[in-house]
Order: C-alpha cells, then sequence, then structure tokens
C-alpha cells in the first residue's frame, strides 16, 4: 500500500519577526530571542498609574541604575519559560531522591551531635529569608525595563519560593513529618539573636523602591550566605559524618551558582554600559557603601551559631 | 510518621514562610493595598483550591510544554499551514499576535506586581504562579505564530502594531486601565471579569476557530492553556468572593468595578464578534450563539445567582449587550472593512455561502440592516473599486473604538454621547463608555487616541502612506483579501502538483 | 432578558486521552445524573448538582496510583466553585 508524500517545499518569506532582524541579522531566531526581544511596551501608555503617578507604566526611572539599551542584557543560560521550568523540574525531582534517600536511611536522625542545630537555628528559618528575597526579585520582576531582565527576574522570584519550600521540606523531614521544627525555625527567624540582623536587613530591603538596588543588596547577602553555608560547611559536614547535611547543601549551592550566572552579567552590563557606565559604577559603589558591611555583619551572626554548634 | 493533610502541607510551604515586620512599617512593606477603599480584616479566610507547590508545578507545566512545542514543532516540519481551511483563516490569527499575545505580556508583568504588592500570603502566591502562567501563554503563542509569519503577512512587527495602530488601542488601552488601577481593581478586572465573566467569549472564539479550520497548532495551544485558565478562574471567583466576605463596604465598591470591567471587557470582546462571525472560513458558532452560551447561560443564569448571596447585581448596561448581540459583529465588521487600508490584515466581502450563513444565524437584523451594505460593496467591485473609506473616524474616548454603534432600539443613529471635563468635550459610543468616564475622567482624559494622534502630527506624516510606514504596516499586510499576497501564494501553493 | 433557569449545571472539559478516561469512568460511576459530550480531543462533562471526583475510584479503574493533582492534566476548563480538592477528593459545585 502506498501513501502520499507532500513533496514540494514552500520556501520562508520571512525568518523571523522584523525587531529579531533589526537585532540579529535576517535568519532564524532562537526561542528564547523571539519570546524575550523587544517583547515589552515601550511608548503611548494610556494612563499614568494610580498606586505611583510620578511614573509611567513601564519607566527606565523606576531604578537609578540605567542601560542605553536594556536589550545590551540577555541571560546567558537563555531561559524561557519552557526551558526553566524542563530545568527547575529536574533540580526538585533531584532533590526530592536526595530528600527520599536521607529519610529512608534515617540520615537526618543519625546527623552528629550540633548539626541539628545548625538546621534549626540557621539553615530552616532561611525558608522566610528566601520569602522576603521573592518579594524583592518580583519587584524587580515588575518595575525592570525590558523583558530580558524582568524574566530572569521572574525566574529568581520563583526559585526563591521554591527554595523556602525546600527549606521547608527539610524542616518536616527533620520533625518525621511534623510541623515542629518549622515552628521552632520561624521561631529564631522572629527572635533568636543570631537570626535578627539578617532578618532586619530584609525588612528594609522590601522597603527599598529602586528595584536593582534591593536586588544587588540582596545578592551581596547571598554572596555571604550560600558560600558559608552550602560550601564551606559542607566540607565541615563530610568531615564530621553529616551526610544528611552534605547531601542536601549541594542541592542549594546549585541552585547559587545558577543564580549567578544571569546577575553577573547584569552587574557587567551596568558598569560597561556606552552612556551610564560611570554613572552606575558610582550608584553600585553606593549600594555597596549602604549594604555591604551589614551583610557581612548579618551573616557573621549567623556564622557564629554554628561554630558555637558544630565547632 | 506523621501525614500531614494536602492542606496543611499546603499553608506550610505558602503561606506560613510569612511573618509581620518589625523593624519597618508593615504599611511600608505593602503601600498600595488600602488606597482603594477596600478593607480586608483577615487574610487567613482566603481559599487555595489548587494547592501546586513550586516543585508540583514545575512537574506539571514541564509536561505540558514538551506536549506542546512536540506539536508545535511537528505542525511545522510538516508545513501544516498548507492544510487550513483557507489562507484567509489566518487573518484571525493575525488579529491574535497584534492584539493578544501583547496582553498576556502584561499580565504577566502585573500579575508580578501582585506578587509582591498584595499583604496575603495566598494570593501573593497564587498571583506568582499566574505571573509564570501568562508568560508561558505570550510566550507559546509567539513561538506558535512566529511560523506563521514566515509565511503571511501582518505578523512581522507585531509589538510595534500593538503599541501605534488605531484597532489595537483597543485591547492596549484595556490592560493599561487595568494595570493603572490599583492591586483590588486590577484582580477585579482581570482574574474576575477578563479571565473568568468574558474568557470564553474570548478563547472560545480563536481557539475553536483554529479548529474548525485545521490550525492544529493554534488549538493545541489552546487546550494546554486552557489549564492554566481554570487556575486564573479559580483565583477570580476567590477574589470576588474573598472581598465581598470580607467588609460589607467592600460590597458597593466591587459592584462599581464589576460594573465598569464587564462594559470595558464586552466591547473589546466586540472585536472578536467580528472575527468569529467574518474572518473564519468555517465558522464554529455565531456570535450570538457564544453570548447566548457562554454568558447568558453560563454567567448571569450561573455564576450571578451565586453573587446575589452577596448582594452583587448583574452588571450595569448588561441589557444592551444582551440587545446587541443581535448585531455587533457586523457593525464592528464594517468599520475594520472600511479601514483595512489602514489595517495589518485583510478582510473581503463575504462569499455567498457566508452571507447565507449571516442570514441564517441573525433573522432579525442582516437582511435588513446589514446586508444592505454588502451590497453597495458589492456593486462598488464590479464597477471595478472597492470601498476604503478615506476619514479618519471619531473614536470613543473610552474604548477607543470608531463610533459606529448604534443607538440601542434605533439601527438607524448612531450612538453618540458626550461629557464635558475641565473645558473640553469628550465623545462616547455608547452609555456604558460615558458612565465609566464620568466616574474617572481625570483617568480617561490622558488616553493616547490614534486619531487625534494623527492630527497632531505625532504618527509619522500628514499622508496615510506616512501614517503607514510609522505603524510598521508594510506592503502585503493591508487591502482586501483578493488581492493580498496571502491569496496569492496560497492559490500558488495549491496549484502545483496537486494536493 | 433571559431569567435563570431552575437548572443551574456545574461541569468540567476534559483533555480527551488515555489518562483522562479512566477520570471519565470514575466520574460516571460516582455521580447520577450526568450527561459526557464528544468533541475532538475534548470531553465535556455536566452535572445538575454538586460534580465529585474521587481519587479511590480514579484509582480503581486506572488500574495505578493516582494523585488529585494529576487532574492538573486533564483538566481544560470547569464551570461552578471548587469547593474542595484535597488528597482524596475534588468537588465542584455552585455554593449559593
Amino acid at each position: 500500500m502506498g501513501y502520499e508524500l507532500r513533496t514540494m517545499v514552500v520556501e520562508p518569506k520571512r525568518q523571523t519577526f522584523d525587531p529579531l532582524v533589526a537585532r540579529f541579522g535576517d535568519r532564524p531566531a532562537t526561542r528564547y530571542q523571539e519570546g524575550s526581544f523587544d517583547v515589552q511596551a515601550t511608548e503611548h501608555f494610556h494612563y499614568r498609574p494610580t498606586w505611583d503617578p510620578a511614573h509611567e507604566l513601564y519607566d527606565v526611572d523606576y531604578s537609578a541604575l540605567k542601560l542605553t539599551d536594556n536589550y545590551r542584557y540577555a541571560d546567558p543560560r537563555q531561559y524561557y519559560y519552557a526551558t526553566y521550568v524542563t530545568d527547575a523540574a529536574a533540580r526538585y525531582e533531584a532533590f526530592a531522591q536526595t530528600l527520599a534517600y536521607v529519610e529512608d536511611r534515617r540520615l537526618l536522625d543519625r546527623l552528629p551531635e550540633g548539626w541539628r542545630r545548625v538546621l534549626t537555628g540557621a539553615v530552616i528559618p532561611l525558608r522566610h529569608y528566601e520569602q522576603g528575597a521573592q518579594l524583592i526579585s518580583s519587584q524587580a520582576a515588575r518595575f525592570s525595563y525590558g523583558t530580558t531582565i524582568s524574566q530572569a527576574a521572574t525566574y529568581a522570584a520563583f526559585d526563591r519560593i521554591g527554595n523556602a519550600q525546600l527549606y521547608s521540606l527539610v524542616g518536616l523531614a527533620l520533625a518525621g513529618g511534623g510541623s515542629d521544627a518549622l515552628s521552632e525555625a520561624k521561631e529564631n527567624w522572629l527572635s533568636a539573636p543570631s537570626l535578627q540582623p539578617l532578618r532586619r536587613i530584609v525588612e528594609e530591603l522590601l522597603v527599598e523602591k529602586d528595584w536593582a538596588s534591593g536586588l544587588v543588596a540582596l545578592d551581596l547577602v547571598d554572596a555571604r550566605l550560600y558560600p558559608l553555608l552550602f560550601t564551606e560547611l559542607d566540607e565541615r559536614a563530610l568531615a564530621d559524618g553529616a551526610m544528611a547535611y552534605s547531601l542536601i547543601a549541594r542541592h542549594l549551592s546549585d541552585w547559587y551558582g545558577s543564580q549567578q550566572k544571569w546577575l553577573a552579567p547584569l552587574l557587567e552590563a551596568w558598569t560597561t554600559d556606552p552612556t551610564y557606565a560611570e554613572a552606575n559604577q558610582k550608584v553600585l559603589a553606593d549600594i555597596e557603601d549602604r549594604w555591604q558591611g551589614r551583610a557581612t555583619d548579618a551573616v557573621r551572626a549567623v556564622a557564629k551559631l554554628i561554630d558555637g554548634a558544630v565547632r | 510518621m506523621t501525614k500531614l493533610s494536602m492542606k496543611e502541607r499546603y499553608h506550610l510551604l505558602t503561606r506560613d514562610l510569612d511573618w509581620t515586620p518589625t523593624y519597618v512599617a508593615p504599611e511600608e512593606v505593602y503601600p498600595h493595598s488600602r488606597y482603594e477603599g477596600i478593607k480586608i480584616h483577615d487574610w487567613g479566610a482566603w481559599e487555595d483550591p489548587f494547592r501546586l507547590t513550586v516543585d508540583a508545578y514545575c512537574k506539571y507545566q514541564a509536561e505540558k510544554d514538551k506536549k506542546l512545542y512536540a506539536v508545535i514543532d511537528s505542525f511545522a516540519q510538516g508545513q501544516g499551514h498548507l492544510g487550513l481551511s483557507d489562507a484567509s483563516y489566518v487573518n484571525a490569527v493575525k488579529l491574535f499576535i497584534q492584539g493578544v499575545s501583547p496582553l498576556e505580556y502584561q499580565a504577566h508583568r502585573h500579575f508580578g506586581y501582585l506578587a509582591r504588592h498584595l499583604d496575603g500570603a495566598g494570593a501573593r502566591f497564587a498571583s506568582l504562579c499566574q505571573s509564570l502562567d501568562e508568560i508561558r501563554h505570550a510566550q507559546t503563542q509567539i513561538h506558535t505564530i512566529s511560523n506563521y509569519n514566515k509565511h503571511y503577512a501582518g505578523m512581522h512587527d507585531w509589538q510595534k502594531m500593538h503599541q501605534r495602530v488605531w484597532y489595537l488601542s483597543v485591547p492596549k488601552s484595556y490592560f493599561d486601565d487595568a494595570l493603572s488601577a490599583g492591586p483590588f481593581e486590577f484582580m477585579t478586572a482581570i482574574s474576575f471579569s477578563f479571565e473568568y465573566l468574558l474568557t470564553n467569549l474570548l478563547f472560545v472564539p480563536f481557539m475553536s476557530g483554529a479548529s474548525f479550520n485545521g490550525d492544529l497548532a493554534t488549538m493545541t495551544f489552546g487546550f494546554s492553556a486552557q489549564s492554566d485558565e481554570s487556575r486564573h478562574m479559580t483565583l477570580g471567583l476567590e477574589v470576588i468572593k474573598f472581598m465581598l466576605e470580607q467588609d460589607e463596604g467592600n460590597v458597593p465598591i466591587v459592584q462599581d468595578w464589576i460594573d465598569k470591567w464587564f462594559w470595558r471587557g464586552y466591547r473589546l470582546t466586540t472585536l472578536v464578534a467580528a472575527m468569529m462571525d467574518y474572518f473564519l472560513p468555517k465558522k464554529v458558532m455565531s456570535w450570538k450563539e457564544a453570548f447566548e452560551l457562554y454568558f447568558e447561560e453560563q454567567m448571569l443564569g450561573g455564576l450571578f445567582p451565586d453573587l446575589a448571596y452577596y448582594g452583587i447585581n448583574p452588571p450595569r448596561h448588561v441589557a444592551q449587550a444582551q440587545a446587541e448581540k443581535e448585531y455587533v459583529s457586523h457593525q464592528v465588521y464594517w468599520i475594520l472593512y472600511q479601514y483595512t487600508h489602514a489595517a495589518a490584515f485583510n478582510t473581503t466581502i463575504p462569499s455567498d455561502e457566508a452571507m447565507a450563513w449571516l442570514t441564517e444565524s441573525y433573522p432579525t437584523t442582516f437582511d435588513r440592516y446589514y446586508k444592505p451594505l454588502w451590497d453597495k460593496a458589492k456593486a462598488i467591485e464590479a464597477g471595478g473599486g472597492r470601498f476604503y473609506n478615506m476619514a479618519l473616524p471619531q473614536l470613543c474616548q473610552v474604548c477607543q473604538i470608531p463610533m459606529g454603534f448604534t443607538e440601542p432600539g434605533d439601527p438607524g443613529q448612531i450612538c453618540f454621547r458626550q461629557s464635558e471635563y475641565e473645558g473640553e468635550l469628550y465623545n462616547f459610543c455608547s452609555d456604558g463608555c460615558q458612565w465609566i468616564f464620568d466616574r474617572e475622567p481625570e483617568k480617561y482624559v490622558q488616553a493616547w487616541l490614534p486619531v487625534h494622534q494623527i492630527y497632531q502630527g505625532n504618527c509619522g506624516g500628514a499622508t496615510i502612506p506616512d501614517v503607514l510606514a510609522w505603524y510598521g504596516i508594510a506592503e502585503g499586510d493591508n487591502l482586501d483579501y483578493a488581492v493580498s499576497t496571502d491569496k496569492t501564494s496560497w492559490d500558488e501553493w495549491h496549484a502545483k502538483g496537486g494536493n | 432578558m433571559s431569567a435563570p433557569t431552575t437548572v443551574r449545571w456545574v461541569g468540567v472539559d476534559l483533555q480527551e486521552t488515555d489518562a483522562t478516561r479512566a477520570i471519565v469512568e470514575a466520574i460516571e460511576t460516582d455521580n447520577a445524573d450526568i450527561t459526557i459530550k464528544h468533541f475532538p480531543g475534548m470531553i465535556k462533562i455536566q452535572s445538575p448538582g454538586p460534580l465529585h471526583i474521587n481519587r479511590s475510584t480514579v484509582e480503581e479503574k486506572y488500574g495505578r496510583p493516582w494523585e488529585t493533582h494529576e487532574f492538573q492534566l486533564a483538566i481544560i476548563s470547569y464551570a461552578g466553585n471548587i469547593a474542595n480538592w484535597d488528597d482524596d477528593e475534588i468537588v465542584i459545585k455552585w455554593e449559593h
């Protein structure tokens, strides 16, 4: 039995949409490019926001940090929705398998002395830190200018709630499925001295109106917190035989690596911009002056608790 | 090992993450949550029917996308567009990418705003998920339609067109209106009014139209997006009920918003009415039927009796929408037909078959009032011409559609309303739009009206070619289907080598 | 003006796939008076009263474990209110 094959190939009249031709030349664009470049509206907004009449709906002046062309920035991971959720699903599946193994072998019960304190005193309370981080990232997702930056911030915001949920799952596992460890961690977040500088810095960043300042300052904290807890401490955990800690830590340090992948080029875009490089550098220096010392102090307080627990 | 219920587990993984700040004033963390006058006493009463955590969300969405992209790729690979009912169908796709996809992106950005500025953790998380969903919709639409752009006109610069072209200021201003409103009004406008009340009127015509006309890729997108829409509908219904239950004082505020956004949204859907009655070679159903099923039966008959419990009435001006179901699609298409020289899609005189369907579907109005217009257009065409209206139309200040709607009960009279504000006169197509203006004149006077802007010299120049160039409308994008590049290509592709 | 009818239909539209067939069978078993209509790629289910989807029934029809979460993948649209969604059941109905 035969079947009919279509033999005539229709040549395309166009390779892609005009803005992409203008930016990248007359050839097929990638899915990331088509879904990200020049998607956000830039002109003829009909009404001023009633919640901020001094600005337009999309406005470069929501931040002191500026780019001549906001599309100078692109996410090197090239995350658009489909690739993002696919990668994220894989990460969460890997974490679920780790946690299942940890629970199955009762590795949390078998943590050496002090490591439980590290979890309840430093790690599980980060579920609240990450909630704050989501709010800061969502501010950037809405108020940044241009789809490439906004999109990366959107996925970062979702990651942060994801992280919060991972820490919560660890807390549930630690308490044999009940909520006790989570209650303890929340208590610590609200009142333990070792966590107050961290909570305070997060709360102050929540009222930082410049979305980019919020994001950059948050990264100053992450940059101290994540390597401490999930790289340095991972080494110590292995030495101590705290297997559960090491297995879990890997996932969080992987996430932090992904976070750096999209943030670092954004910082570079600001500091090397053809028009605004100098002005941006000044703004970034101000952010650093304002927040760096406090970020260090906040993480130092957490480090002190850890040293006390597992020296 | 204690097993928590789904509800308890979900609570611990979402709302329990939240805390009341003490180092800064809580009102400073959520500065936009009170100015609309909506009172929320207890966010703890917020319900989360769907209870999806981040890991489950990513898992299911990744699975859906894998299937969807496989279909998009296979449709492209197999040159599926050659199997469409007719190239004229693609004009529905053009309207979609120019008019609807940018709205998905706007929704994405502003649900991101809600994920920051609502002061209830449950509602914030639901909004965050919706923000992700909406960029999914925007991008899957762009990716699907990218293939059509390769072969058909009118889609090559949809981003610029959406921001500049006259008929596209209708959807653009609708979403700008919602984004510029406060968070609770935005949720009423979009989550409730757009994503629940009117959603089927917006999407069934496009997605079913796709299915009936051989557009497998768009149809698959439609089904795939719909499961996200279930979550959105749920959020819409939840937010309305939540506001109504939290404080009696919220009821009149919410009623006003329901009234406004029904009418504003309904006027937007009249573009879809014209699309479904005239753009689709194979018809799904008439606008009249769609309105009766998806609005009158399901909403007036199903939803509003539910809301009556809270003291909510069906929307003001709904009676006019009901009366208009008999003729509004004809009025809007007639506007689009006469201005096709300035549009990025093709229109044409309906075929004899299509005319017969219109006669049958609209027994009380089509033959009497609208077929005579088509007879006239046919006569012009027979004489070698094509009717294009060279004057610029007056637009309604609120909905921004050209004022081609008639007085309720008087089909011979154009409906024309006027209000004065600070010494200036403003024009409206209907009582509904005037009522919307009169509530918030300081907002609607800001509008960037395409026709005013042309006259002010802000649209590229003083001639139609100047304006078209500024619009990004290129040769082949506009004019009648009969002389279009789409038709020429289609005939060529289907003539060679047999089918 | 159309008067509200005395029957207020609740319903759900599902993707027509292998996986959803078990769900449809379960719905048929657990709910009286429902109507099922088949369209290309879609199944439309309507009920005059509350619509129940029970995990245990679905698992019985499916022959394998099923989480109510998985309903996400099947659903296209629904009419009514999601009154409950937990580990064991999903209930769709009008509240008032």
